[in-house]
């Protein structure tokens, strides 16, 4: 291979990447402190990439691969929805469409003790958060934010779920609010849970508002905001 | 004698390849890729808990199942099973999601030659695809000998049936790298079939199969290029 140019690491930052290729060189950046979000990996001297996708860069020194898969990777602090799949004596055994189940401690509720064990069904759809998440371990969850409070999280009743990929759900919590959720949001009354491992909730008072929002929802994932709106509202248009 | 191939290529001219992602709704990760009339299209799910039996518990497992295009799974079948798996296995990061198994499903929708680089390009992008972590890629290229000693590069069904010897190889792709030196060298998988020579002339040694091999990669970073051109183009959005 013909030798290339040294270049910045910010040459990379904001472009496509492909598992292999090397972002930094650790041997030019000394006494430097450097964060490693998904997708990079430390190998030797230099940071190379495992999976597809975009290079993020977020000061001071946080550096990571923005992809969309329809699997997910748990990480602490997350907010996912899970199926409930199996009940044991200490932790429920949850779903939440990553490589392994999750554990979720029957006493993980607010006011929660030996007695009043909350019984969930196989198939029970739950809105929690991930608190533990470490390589080889099962990941741990808890119906609780960090202060103890139950804070909406719990079993969600009635609705329909649907599945999509790990990017749509980013867009759609990301903040100002995504023109899809905007638009709906001005003429329509729903709910939504919003899952970060590719899993949306929606309820609303009749199934046909359910079923335009989720519609709505999964056919405009791959337009431009623009385009979006236009969409969006032709779709209502057809509603009426 | 100069050899006239189909189409007026040239020896280390390539057949036109086409890659794309996401076809299958339901895999977790899925392409599909065709090198000329060759087409391949693979399914990746996972990473699912558990490994099997005898695997080790403390890397992730990787199966391979390969389905021809007609008939039932025979012993030519398992072979590419088991080629494919251990070339995948050399790309795939093992140690990132211990005791899980990933599968990978190939379907050969039609055969033209050049089999099995396709087939490894299908599943490196169906990994791409599902966002399994990978080392780094892996291109793959045949070449045949024809009986007077020259190297073709990506045979069709024709052409290797009518040569003395076959060689297929992986290759690690191409990176953009901020480094200005060090590359990734080696050979990632070698299949060869049939007889090559090695004789000496005057000084030089010509060993056919050293010569295939540097051939192959003389043709990496063009093919690299075109893969990476063509995932690029339908994960933007």
């Amino acid at each position: 291979m013909e030798p290339k140019p040294s270049t910045t690491p910010s040459s990379f930052t904001d472009q496509q990447v492909f598992p292999g290729d090397v972002v930094l060189d650790l041997s030019k950046m000394a006494n430097q402190t450097i964060k490693l979000g998904g997708g990079l990996r430390q190998d030797g001297d230099v940071i190379s990439v495992m999976k597809a996708g975009k290079l993020r860069f977020s000061k001071p020194n946080k550096y990571w691969v923005e992809s969309s898969n329809k699997r997910y990777v748990p990480s602490a602090g997350d907010n996912v929805l899970g199926i409930v799949v199996d009940a044991k004596a200490d932790n429920f055994l949850v779903d939440i469409k990553g490589p392994t189940l999750a554990f979720l401690p029957v006493l993980a509720f607010e006011g929660g003790t030996r007695r009043n064990i909350p019984k969930f069904e196989m198939g029970t759809l739950l809105y929690v958060r991930v608190v533990k998440a470490n390589t080889g371990m099962n990941p741990e969850l808890s119906c609780m934010d960090a202060s103890g409070k139950a804070a909406e999280y719990g079993p969600l009743k009635e609705g329909f779920m649907f599945e999509s990929s790990t990017g749509l759900s980013r867009t759609l919590l990301s903040s100002p609010t995504c023109p899809v959720l905007e638009t709906l949001g001005k003429k329509l009354a729903f709910e939504i849970a919003v899952g970060l491992n590719g899993r949306v909730w929606v309820n609303a008072a009749s199934p046909s508002i359910v079923v335009l929002v989720a519609n709505t929802i999964m056919k405009t994932e791959s337009l431009s905001p623009v385009q979006q709106k236009i969409k969006v509202e032709s779709l209502m248009q057809r509603m009426r | 004698m100069d050899l006239e191939r189909e189409g007026g290529r040239g020896a280390n001219q390539l057949r036109p390849i086409d890659c794309s992602r996401n076809v299958l709704s339901r895999a977790h990760g899925s392409a599909s890729c065709s090198h000329g009339e060759t087409r391949v299209l693979a399914a990746v799910y996972g990473p699912k808990a558990g490994t099997k039996k005898n695997e080790n518990p403390e890397k992730a497992c990787i199966e391979v199942i390969w389905k021809p295009k007609s008939g039932q799974i025979g012993k030519p079948e398992k072979e590419f099973q088991m080629i494919l798996k251990r070339t995948l296995q050399n790309i795939c990061l093992l140690n990132v999601h211990p005791n899980t198994t990933t599968s990978i499903i190939v379907q050969v929708v039609h055969d033209d030659g050049s089999l099995l680089p396709c087939a490894i390009h299908a599943a490196c992008a169906a990994l791409i695809d599902a966002g399994i972590p990978l080392k780094y890629l892996a291109v793959s290229i045949s070449c045949c000998l024809t009986e007077s000693g020259k190297i073709l590069l990506d045979p069709n069904k024709l052409e290797e049936q009518k040569m003395k010897a076959f060689v297929c190889l992986a290759f690690p792709s191409s990176v953009h790298s901020v480094l200005t030196e060090g590359s990734i060298n080696g050979i990632i998988t070698s299949l060869t079939h049939g007889v090559m020579a090695g004789y000496t002339f005057l000084t030089l040694i010509l060993d056919e199969y050293f010569q295939c091999v540097e051939q192959g990669r003389a043709a990496i970073t063009p093919l690299s290029n075109i893969l990476k051109k063509k995932l690029q183009s339908q994960s933007a959005e």
